[in-house]
C-alpha cells in the first residue's frame, strides 16, 4: 500500500480527483428552545449549501433538535432565517431532517457515526459510508472546556467524539473528513482525536466564547454565529458552482479574527501530508459531491451483434439449467454427493435458526408458568378473602 | 447478645453506689470522678461485634454487588487469531486452477505433451498463488465425436464445476496450424494442430506445447493481474508483487477499483425515465428489461440477486447550479459540459433513493431532453451516455427522427438505452473485458469477489479486535462472540476450498464470513457513553456513599485506636 500511495500521484495525475467516490454531510445542531434560534439556523445554512453544492439528501445527516419554524414565538410561522435582511427561508419547501426532536441524543449521534443501529433504521437515517467517502461533520451548540451539550440534558465529550471516529477509521468508514465546530471553546473538542486523516477546524479557543453575528429585532433573538457566518459567507459567495477550484486553504485563510470575535483554529497534524496537503484539498472534496463520470466511448458496439450475444447467453444458461435438471433427476449419486459437500455450508445457519426457535418456545413456556402461577395465587388470595369474610 | 446486654444496663447504676456507702463521700466521688461506669468487656465485645458485622454486610454483599451491577460484560474473543487474520498470516489465498485437456486418441503421449506443456506454463507464470494446473480429461472423446464437438459447443465436459477450462485439442489437415479458438459462451478453448507438431518421444520442447502454454497464459493474464492487484492492496505483506504489475495494468485496475461496485449478495437496479416535459410519460420497460437485461442478470446469479424497479418523472428539471445546455453551431447538437455532468443528476429534487430493500442500489437514469433541446449530447465527444462509479449511469435518448416525442416509448427505442445501461452494468459489477470467454470472465469474478470478501471480512476482524482492546469500557455481548467464531470457521472453509480450487464454495463460504463479521462488528448493544470525568464520578457516588461511609469509617478508626491503647497498656 505504501509503494501504491507512492506511485499513484505520479501515474495517476488526471485521475487525482476519484480518491473519493461519495460525500457525505453530518450537520448536527445540539440546542433546544426559542432564543437558541441561531444554532438551528447555522445547521439549516450550511445544510443548504451542500445542498446547493450538490449532496443528495439521502447522503445528508440533518439533526435537528427543535422546530424554530413551527415554534409558536415564532414572529413569521414556516420560516427560518440567518439574516436579518430575511431574504432567503432556509426551512424553503425540500428539507429533509432525519433525526428531530428527543431523537438527536448523544447515544443516537454515536450510533450513527459507528453505524450500530437497528436493523429497521431507514436507510436515509444511517451513514452508509465506505472507505472511499469523504464526510463533513458540523456541530454546533453550547459547549465548554472538551464537551459539548446535547438539549441541556447530556454531553458528549472529545473523548467519545474521537473514540467514535477512531472506529470509523478502524472500520475503513471514511477517506478524509472534515470535522468543523461552532461552539465555545471549540477548539477543544478535537484536542483528543487520534484516527488520521480528520481536518479538523473550530471556532474558537479554550476560555474563548463563541458569539453570535446579529440579531433580528423582529424574531427577536440572534439569528447566525459569527463563525459559521463568515464560512457560509465564503461558501455563498465564492464557491459559485460544484466546479470551483478553491482550496480548504483559501477557506482557512478568510477567517479574520477581528470580524470573528475569536480565535478559529486548525488541526492539520492529523491528515496524511499533514498542512501542506490538507490545505490543498478542495473545498468541494468536502462540500460537494464532484463525482468523476466516466464517458462511454463514442463507438457504439453494433447492435445486431449484442442482440445476438443476448441470446447465446440465454441459451447457454437454459442449457445451464437443463444439464442441472437433468443431472438432478438422472443422476441421483451426483445429486447425493452434492448435497454432501454442500453440508457444512447451510449448518450454521439451520442451527442457528433452531437456536433462536428454541429460545423463543422456552420463554413461551416459563411465561405460561408464571401466568397460572399468578393466576392460581390471585384465586387462592380470593378464596382466603371470602372464607375470612364469611367467617 | 442483645438480652445479656440489656439486663446488664439497668444493673450497672446499681453496683456503681455500693462501694461507696457514706453519703458525703459519695459527693466528693462524684465531684471528682465524672467519668461514666467502666465499660464491662462485654458490651465492648458487642459493639465491636456490631461493627464488624456492618463491615462485612459492605464488603461481602455490597462491594460484589456494586462491582457486579457495575461491571461491563466483555465476552472473550479469539483476539490473536482475529488479529492473524487481518494480518493475513493465517490464509494466503492461492488459486489453483484446474484446467482439462481433451486429446483424441491419435496422440499418443497425451500425458508427455501435457508434463511438456505444463513445464512451459511454470517458467511463463510469474505469480506463484495463481496456478494452472493441466490434468488429462477422464473421458477421451471418439475420434469422429470432435468435428461435432465444434458445432454443440456445450456438449464438453462442463458438468465439472472445478474445472476451469477445457482444451481441446484437435488435429485439422487444413489452415495455418496451430490456431486457437476461445469459445464466447463456453469454458472451452479449441487448439487445432497437425499431426506433425505432436512432440516426439526423444524431444523436449515442442511447438504445440509452447503453443498451448502460451495461449493459456495469454487467457489468464487479466485475471492474475487482477488477483495480484486484489493481493497488493489488501496487505502491506504483499507489496512486492505490485511491481509485478506494469504501471499501465495497475493505473487501470486502480481506475476499476473505484469504479466497482462494493460486492453485494443482492443489488437493488433502479431504472427511471426524466423527462423536462410530459412526454412520454410511459415506456415499454418490462418487456425491454426481460429480453436485455434479464439474460445477462441470469448470468450472474451464481455471484449476486439482483432485484429491480423502474419510475418515470416528468417535469425532472435541472439542478439551477449547473450550467444550461448550449448549442454547438458544429455538431448542430446541444451540448453539455464534461465537468457539469457530476450535476446533471439532480439529486436534491429527482427521487432516486428508494430505500429499498437491503443491498445497495444501481441507478440508471434515462433522460429524453425536450423538443427543443434535442439532440443533446456531451460537448467534449459526442457521446450521449456515462457512468458514474459505484453509482450508477445515465443514457440520453435522443430521438432518431424530428417527428414529435411519443407520448410512450415503445421497446424499440429503447434498445440503444438497454444496450447502453448492460454495458454500464457490467462494468459495475467488475465482469473483466478480457478474455472472449463469458464463463471465463464470470469465474474470474468468482475468484475476485470470493479473495476480497476474505480480505474484507479479515479486516472487519482486524478492527473488531482494535476496537475490543482500545476500548476496554464498550460491553462486548455473546452474541459478538458467537459471530466471531463463525466468522473464522467460514474464512478458513473458504481459504481451503481455494485451496482446493473450488472457488464457488470458496465465495459461499466466503460471503456467509462477511456477513457474520459485519454483523459482529456493528453488534447494536456495543455502544458505551464511554468516557465520564473523574468529576462526574465523585459526584454520583458521593451523595450515595458519603453519609453511610462516614459513621462506618469513623466507628472503625475508633474501635481500632481504643483496641492498640488497650493493648499498649497491657
Amino acid at each position: 500500500m505504501k509503494f501504491s500511495s507512492a506511485l499513484l500521484p505520479l501515474l495517476l495525475a488526471p485521475l487525482g480527483a476519484c480518491e473519493h467516490t461519495s460525500n457525505w454531510a453530518v450537520l448536527v445542531g445540539t440546542s433546544r428552545f426559542w432564543f437558541n434560534y441561531r444554532h438551528l439556523a447555522n445547521v439549516l445554512s450550511l445544510y443548504r449549501t451542500v445542498k446547493r453544492l450538490g449532496i443528495p439528501d439521502s447522503q445528508i445527516i440533518l439533526m435537528l433538535p427543535d422546530d424554530m419554524a413551527c415554534n409558536p414565538r415564532n414572529a413569521f410561522p414556516g420560516t427560518v432565517y440567518n439574516n436579518a435582511d430575511r431574504a432567503l427561508d432556509l426551512y424553503g419547501d425540500n428539507i429533509e431532517v432525519d433525526y428531530r426532536g428527543y431523537e438527536v441524543t448523544v447515544e443516537n449521534f454515536i450510533r450513527l457515526m459507528t453505524d450500530r443501529v437497528a436493523e429497521d433504521m431507514p436507510r436515509s437515517k444511517r451513514l452508509m459510508t465506505d472507505e472511499r467517502s469523504n464526510i463533513l461533520v458540523y456541530m454546533t451548540g453550547h459547549g465548554g472546556n472538551e464537551f459539548l451539550k446535547f438539549q441541556d440534558a447530556e454531553e458528549i465529550s472529545a473523548y467519545d467524539l474521537a473514540d467514535a471516529f477512531g472506529q470509523m477509521w478502524e472500520k475503513k468508514r471514511y477517506h478524509e473528513m472534515l470535522f468543523m465546530i461552532d461552539t465555545c471553546q471549540a477548539n477543544t473538542m478535537y484536542s483528543k482525536f487520534y484516527s488520521p486523516n480528520i481536518l479538523a477546524t473550530g471556532s474558537s479557543e479554550i476560555d474563548q466564547s463563541s458569539y453570535s453575528h446579529h440579531a433580528d429585532n423582529d424574531v427577536g433573538v440572534a439569528v447566525i454565529d459569527r463563525y459559521t457566518y463568515y464560512n457560509l459567507e465564503f461558501l455563498e459567495t465564492q464557491v459559485r458552482d460544484p466546479t470551483s477550484k478553491l482550496t480548504m486553504g483559501d477557506l482557512f485563510d478568510s477567517y479574520d479574527e477581528a470580524k470573528i470575535h475569536s480565535h478559529p483554529g486548525v488541526r492539520y497534524d492529523l491528515f496524511e501530508g499533514g498542512e501542506a496537503a490538507a490545505r490543498s484539498r478542495l473545498v468541494m472534496d468536502f462540500f460537494g459531491n464532484v463525482q468523476n463520470v466516466e464517458l462511454d466511448g463514442g463507438e457504439s458496439r453494433n447492435e445486431t451483434q449484442w442482440q445476438e450475444e443476448l441470446a447465446a447467453i440465454e441459451r447457454m444458461i437454459d442449457e445451464a439449467k437443463r444439464r442441472h435438471n437433468e443431472s438432478l433427476s438422472v443422476r441421483p449419486l451426483a445429486e447425493h454427493l452434492v448435497e454432501e459437500a454442500e453440508q457444512p455450508q447451510p449448518q450454521p445457519q439451520q442451527s442457528l435458526k433452531a437456536g433462536a426457535v428454541r429460545v423463543d418456545e422456552e420463554s413461551g413456556w416459563q411465561k405460561q408458568v408464571v401466568g397460572a402461577a399468578a393466576l392460581l395465587g390471585c384465586a387462592g388470595l380470593w378464596a382466603v378473602g371470602s372464607w375470612l369474610e364469611s367467617a | 447478645m442483645a438480652p445479656p446486654e440489656g439486663a446488664d444496663a439497668p444493673a450497672a447504676p446499681k453496683a456503681d453506689p455500693k462501694p461507696s456507702d457514706p453519703p458525703s463521700e459519695s459527693i466528693v466521688a462524684s465531684r471528682t470522678n465524672k467519668q461514666p461506669p467502666a465499660e464491662t468487656l462485654e458490651s465492648l465485645w458487642v459493639r465491636r461485634w456490631v461493627i464488624l458485622s456492618f463491615w462485612a454486610v459492605v464488603a461481602c454483599l455490597g462491594l460484589p454487588m456494586w462491582w457486579k451491577t457495575t461491571a461491563i460484560y466483555r465476552a472473550d474473543l479469539p483476539l490473536q487469531d482475529m488479529t492473524d487474520w487481518a494480518d493475513g498470516k493465517i490464509c494466503r489465498p492461492v488459486f489453483p486452477l484446474r484446467i482439462a485437456v481433451e486429446a483424441s486418441p491419435q496422440v499418443q503421449d497425451a500425458h508427455r505433451l501435457i508434463r511438456t506443456t505444463q513445464h512451459a506454463l511454470d517458467d511463463l507464470n510469474e505469480f506463484s498463488a495463481h496456478h494452472l494446473r493441466l490434468i488429462l480429461a477422464d473421458l477421451p472423446l471418439p475420434a469422429n465425436a470432435s468435428q461435432q464437438a465444434i458445432i454443440d459447443g456445450t456438449s464438453s465436459t462442463g458438468d465439472d464445476q472445478d474445472i476451469a477450462l477445457s482444451v481441446r485439442l484437435i488435429p485439422v489437415e487444413t489452415g495455418e496450424t496451430p490456431r486457437s479458438h476461445l469459445q464466447p459462451y463456453a469454458p472451452t478453448l479449441d487448439v487445432y494442430y497437425s499431426p506433425n507438431q505432436i512432440p516426439s518421444a526423444s524431444s523436449t520442447a515442442s511447438p504445440l506445447a509452447t503453443f498451448v502454454a502460451h495461449e493459456l497464459h495469454k487467457i489468464f493474464a487479466d485475471e492474475q493481474a487482477r488477483l495480484s492487484y486484489l493481493l497488493s492492496a489488501s496487505s502491506s505483506g504483499h507489496a512486492t508483487k505490485w511491481k509485478a504489475l506494469s504501471a499501465e495494468t495497475a493505473a487501470e485496475l486502480q481506475r476499476q477499483s473505484t469504479r466497482v461496485l462494493k460486492y453485494a449478495p443482492t443489488y437493488h437496479l433502479t431504472f427511471s425515465l426524466f423527462t423536462p416535459t410530459s412526454v412520454p410519460s410511459a415506456w415499454d420497460i418490462e418487456p425491454a428489461l426481460r429480453q436485455y437485461l434479464t439474460p445477462l442478470l441470469e448470468s450472474f446469479a451464481t455471484i449476486s440477486n439482483f432485484t429491480i424497479d423502474t419510475q418515470v418523472q416528468l417535469y425532472a428539471t435541472f439542478s439551477p447550479s449547473i450550467r444550461q445546455p448550449e448549442y454547438d453551431e458544429d455538431l448542430k447538437a446541444w451540448t453539455l459540459r464534461k465537468e457539469d455532468l457530476s450535476g446533471f443528476i439532480n439529486a436534491a429534487e429527482w427521487p432516486l433513493s428508494p430505500s429499498i430493500g437491503e443491498g445497495p442500489t444501481v441507478n440508471f437514469a434515462l433522460y429524453v431532453p425536450e423538443q427543443s433541446q434535442s439532440p443533446l449530447l456531451v460537448k467534449e465527444n459526442g457521446a450521449s451516455s456515462w457512468l458514474v462509479p459505484q453509482w450508477g449511469g445515465v443514457a440520453i435518448l435522443n430521438p432518431t427522427s424530428s417527428a414529435a416525442i411519443p407520448k410512450a416509448l415503445a421497446k424499440e427505442a429503447l434498445v440503444p438505452a438497454m444496450q447502453t445501461f448492460s454495458n454500464q452494468l457490467i462494468s459495475l459489477l467488475g465482469l473483466p473485458q478480457t478474455p472472449a470467454s463469458l464463463p471465463l470472465r464470470l469465474s474470474t469474478l468468482t475468484r475476485v469477489r470470493a479473495a476480497s470478501l476474505i480480505f474484507s471480512a479479515s479486516s472487519t476482524l482486524g478492527a473488531l479486535a482494535q476496537v475490543y482492546q482500545k476500548m476496554p469500557s464498550i460491553p462486548v455481548p455473546d452474541s459478538v462472540a458467537k459471530s466471531v467464531d463463525l466468522t473464522l470457521g467460514h474464512l478458513q472453509q473458504a481459504c481451503d476450498h481455494f485451496r482446493d480450487g473450488r472457488f464457488q464454495g470458496a465465495l459461499e463460504h466466503a460471503r456467509i464470513a462477511e456477513a457474520q463479521a459485519e454483523k459482529a462488528f456493528f453488534e447494536r448493544s456495543m455502544v458505551g457513553q464511554v468516557y465520564f470525568p473523574d468529576e462526574h464520578k465523585v459526584a454520583v457516588y458521593l451523595p450515595l456513599l458519603g453519609p453511610v461511609a462516614v459513621p462506618l469509617v469513623m466507628a472503625a478508626l475508633k474501635e481500632i485506636k481504643s483496641g492498640i491503647a488497650t493493648l499498649r497498656r497491657r
